[in-house]
């Protein structure tokens, strides 16, 4: 009898269980909150010197990691219509940049909503460089350089909304002629000497 | 004894298990007649900035399909919609297609100048199109991507909700719509 009543018990308690457990992920299905930017893509940005003496021209990078099951348009989309990945530094007075940002290329890939049509896009991890100076009239010490990333993602099925992260670019600047550090050289690895 | 309240709990659980987790898809499943709940009471606008209150649809079938021009899965399930359209329209069923973060102008120009493969013939999008918005978007729950379309039935009530290009679903949503009619 104790044991048809501890049955009795655990029966209740999984059933009570399971169907609250099934009232959660019905309000949330309700309530449904589309992926964030974050749970897409991680960011990181790096300058080449620390410090960056005026006059000199230093490399900026952002290196987007794309998440496993997500891609995103290339900087160059296979149609007109599609959003290209671009980073558009807003650049504070004393800031140049030599031409504009570099694109490394997409892969073209085949996906079940686009199967006879490759898409040009970027997966996995990618990198995005510019060439930056900061010239005489940059202020010394810290600066912080907003840089702002557009892309607009897929998954296999859907796809997100274009989105506009903010990022930005710590940059050290000392005064012209003081020697700077290369710094990060995982990201900028130093040229070989011939 | 035993034997028979243990075959019991078993199966009593697993019924619960069975009830608890059906509607853990990604398409809301279909609810019992009386359940279902009314669409949001929302006014798009349409191309020429007009009002279109969507439930000035009240008496149709629905089909509202959340899309955008930069979105490559919407463009691939287009020619399904514009048949689902040629094969519905005269038993009382409408495609609208709520461009969302998109801008009139290219939205415009998109639907003017591209045809689509519709079984061998090139065709344009032969439904209404409106523009969506954050907010429309928010009145529905949320989009968890695009497209996402949501099946309206006569009387103003959310049937079903697709997740994802319908090509994948395609004969689901065909059955969906035609239990409807």
């Amino acid at each position: 009898m104790k044991t048809m009543m501890r049955f009795a018990h655990v029966l209740a308690l999984s059933a009570i269980f399971l169907i609250s457990a099934a009232r959660t992920a019905r309000a949330q299905e309700t309530a449904a909150v589309p992926p964030k930017p974050s749970d897409i893509v991680s960011t990181k940005t790096y300058v080449s010197f620390d410090p960056v003496p005026r006059g000199k021209e230093f490399q900026a990078a952002v290196v987007v990691k794309i998440n496993t099951g997500y891609h995103m348009n290339s900087h160059k989309p296979s149609d007109s219509y599609l959003i290209p990945t671009t980073v558009t530094p807003q650049l504070p007075a004393g800031f140049t940049m030599a031409g504009e940002p570099s694109y490394p290329a997409g892969k073209n890939e085949k996906f079940p909503f686009s199967p006879d049509k490759p898409l040009n896009v970027y997966t996995g991890s990618v990198t995005f460089r510019m060439k930056l100076t900061a010239d005489d009239k940059a202020a010394l010490g810290k600066t912080s350089i907003p840089v702002t990333l557009r892309f607009q993602a897929c998954n296999l099925s859907a796809c997100l909304p274009p989105v506009k992260i903010p990022l930005t670019l710590e940059v050290s600047v000392a005064e012209a002629g003081k020697a700077g550090k290369p710094v990060n050289p995982e990201i900028f690895p130093p040229k070989p000497t011939s | 004894m035993i034997k028979v309240v243990r075959t019991l709990a078993v199966a009593a659980i697993l019924s619960a298990a069975a009830f608890a987790f059906s509607g853990c898809k990604v398409s809301i499943p279909t609810q019992p007649a009386g359940s279902l709940k009314d669409a949001p009471n929302v006014t798009f606008k349409d191309l020429q900035g007009k009002d279109v209150a969507l439930s000035s649809y009240k008496g149709k079938v629905v089909l509202l399909n959340f899309w955008g021009t930069w979105c490559e899965p919407c463009q691939h399930e287009i020619p399904i919609l514009i048949d689902m359209q040629n094969k519905y329209a005269s038993r009382g069923f409408t495609l609208l297609g709520a461009a969302t973060n998109d801008e009139v102008p290219t939205v415009d120009k998109y639907i003017h100048t591209t045809q689509f493969n519709v079984g061998g013939k090139e065709m344009p999008m032969n439904y209404p199109i409106v523009m969506g918005s954050d907010d429309i978007s928010t009145q529905f729950g949320g989009l968890l991507g695009m497209p996402t379309s949501f099946l309206i039935t006569r009387d103003g009530k959310i049937y079903k909700r697709y997740i994802g290009a319908l090509d994948q679903v395609q004969a689901q949503v065909l059955k969906d719509v035609e239990s409807q009619l």
